[in-house]
């Protein structure tokens, strides 16, 4: 379904991705792990398109030169330099880090800003799916959203993703800064997504989590892949188990 | 863009990093010193300079010229601490009036006026807006946009200072060579003292506010009484320019007012870059000259001002100066990636 090849990702002379490459199948859930600064997030935003965006902007005015090469295809379609808003027609939706939600819409409106693209049947249904998925969002549907908590923001956040329907959805760190209670309701979430019939690629620093639930998973350090595998070899590999998983 | 085959990316070498070094400042070679000293000692002693070979219009300009460059440092100044005024005009009457009027009824002379005007200038203008600095963005730029109409029509229609005649005959400063030195030396103590001072610990302080001020306020800051220093400042460079504007031209008019003082200072600092007052100085440096050098083109003038205007904020969004700078410190080559 997605495929990248040889990803490299300059930031002026600093290496953010280096020769990165990874394949995530239809239907799977695929987890990215590596700690901080390890280029989990500039591979999503590479994959999403934004870093397209932010390197037009920062050539404008003459600021950090952002070099980009590799090859990325979707669904057989070449789409290293695609526009984001491109990639989301196509079905590739990014969900942020840090739960980026409009705080002062509330969860309705939130919902619906994402539904630009989609007709009012679809996006309705699509929120019928959300709401489906995260319970609490409907009681708090007419609450601002910069009023909820960390967790519900999250759940937004994905909600928000969600209504762009995409085939692919890229969720940058969705258990950051939650408890583990909710951490497991979360990943549980994610599991029921995919049952819906979307795939997920979805990075975490700490593997425990959302160990359960995915299929495959790489291990990137540096920006570079140290390990990849199925989730019985991530939880057998030894260095793993002391560095992702705290065993 | 880089191609999606291509091997070859684009390297950026820094070549001011070496001798602007923090703690040790080793003068390698004369290249060096050229290279660190050039930039700043020619623009600062061709203005210095230039006086001697102007007179009459074309040195009428250049004390304008610095003016609106005192104006721009002024709202450079103010921007620096997250404060965005619409209202130099402000400054600028302020301090025109307090000279004017100190000399008309007074008799003062411009030696004690204008060291008086530009202190009392920036006092008045700490008092007037201390009100209104807890308020950011536009509604900062509302008020300060007020304030000068409120004092120009306050004049014209109570008539006090002149009224709409405004003060003549004042005293004039005793050469015009005086006030044209006064005016570029002002300009460059400025330029320069501004340049020190934001890279201070006390100029962090005061961007830290700009781009958050909860957190400042956090770390034990008072942000309101540096917003006030900050405002006192930058009224007193504002105010020094009007009082010298005032002895320059004998004359003060409610015109001091007028939104020209406001606009084009802001317009300035667009062209040139914002945040390293040489843009600003250079902004202003190159607006009016140009004004004033378009001049022969009749009705059209402020159409084709204005498309240049617009065209170098559409292709250099960093502003001139900062192009330049990066030009000049930074070269690229070419590397492979293996």
């Amino acid at each position: 379904m997605l495929e990248a090849k040889n990803l490299m990702v300059f930031f002026e002379n600093a290496l953010a991705l280096n020769d990165l490459s990874i394949e995530v199948r239809e239907g799977e859930i695929v987890a990215v792990l590596g700690s901080n600064s390890a280029g989990k997030t500039t591979l999503m935003n590479t994959l999403s398109g934004l870093i397209v965006d932010m390197k037009r902007k920062e050539d404008r005015k003459g600021g950090v030169r952002i070099t980009v090469m590799g090859s990325l295809h979707f669904k057989g379609e070449e789409m290293l330099f695609m526009k984001p808003s491109e990639r989301v027609k196509r079905g590739i939706v990014l969900s942020q880090e840090r739960h980026p939600v409009f705080r002062d819409s509330d969860v309705m409106e939130n919902l619906k800003i994402a539904g630009f693209l989609r007709s009012r049947a679809e996006t309705k249904a699509r929120i019928e799916l959300v709401f489906k998925l995260f319970p609490v969002l409907k009681r708090l549907k007419g609450r601002r959203a910069g009023l909820l908590s960390g967790g519900e923001q999250q759940m937004l956040a994905i909600g928000i993703a969600l209504v762009a329907n995409p085939h692919l959805l890229l969720m940058d760190e969705p258990l950051l800064g939650l408890s583990p209670m909710l951490q497991a309701d979360l990943a549980r979430a994610i599991k029921e997504i995919r049952n819906e019939g979307i795939t997920v690629l979805v990075t975490e620093q700490f593997a425990r989590p959302i160990l359960p639930i995915i299929d495959r998973g790489y291990v990137v350090e540096n920006g570079m892949l140290v390990f990849q595998g199925t989730r019985q070899e991530l939880a057998e590999n030894p260095e793993v188990k002391a560095a992702y998983l705290g065993l | 863009m880089t191609e999606p085959g291509s091997k070859f990316r684009k390297k950026r070498l820094d070549r001011g990093i070496k001798a602007r070094a923090d703690t040790i400042f080793a003068v390698a070679s004369w290249r060096e010193i050229l290279y660190l000293l050039l930039p700043r000692a020619l623009p600062a002693g061709f203005l210095l300079l230039l006086p001697l070979f102007l007179d009459g219009y074309w040195e009428k300009v250049l004390v304008y010229a610095c003016m609106f460059g005192l104006l721009a440092l002024s709202w450079d100044f103010l921007a620096s601490c997250g404060l965005f005024s619409l209202g130099q005009s402000l400054f600028f009457g302020l301090g025109a009036y307090l000279a004017g009027g100190l000399n008309y009824y007074l008799h003062w002379p411009p030696v004690v006026t204008l060291p008086v005007a530009t202190i009392g200038g920036g006092l008045i203008c700490s008092a007037l807006l201390s009100p209104v600095m807890r308020l950011r963005g536009v509604y900062f730029a509302m008020v300060t946009l007020m304030l000068p109409i409120l004092f120009m029509k306050g004049i014209e229609a109570t008539g006090l200072l002149g009224g709409t005649h405004g003060l003549s005959a004042l005293s004039p400063l005793v050469h015009d060579k005086v006030s044209a030195y006064l005016a570029v030396l002002g300009f460059l103590v400025c330029l320069f003292a501004f340049r020190r001072v934001i890279n201070s610990d006390y100029g962090l302080v005061l961007m830290a506010i700009r781009d958050d001020d909860r957190a400042v306020m956090s770390g034990g800051i008072n942000i309101y009484w540096r917003k006030s220093q900050a405002l006192f400042i930058a009224g007193s460079v504002g105010a020094f320019a009007g009082a010298l504007m005032t002895h320059h031209y004998q004359f003060v008019g409610k015109s001091v007012f007028a939104l020209d003082y406001s606009i084009l200072p802001v317009a300035a600092v667009a062209l040139g870059g914002q945040g390293s007052f040489a843009g600003a100085a250079l902004g202003a440096m190159i607006l009016v000259p140009l004004s004033e050098a378009l001049r022969a083109l009749g009705g059209l003038r402020i159409a084709i001002y204005c498309s240049i205007l617009i065209l170098s904020i559409l292709t250099l969004p960093e502003g001139v100066f900062h192009y330049m700078e990066r030009k000049y410190q930074q070269f690229e080559t070419k590397v492979e990636v293996r």
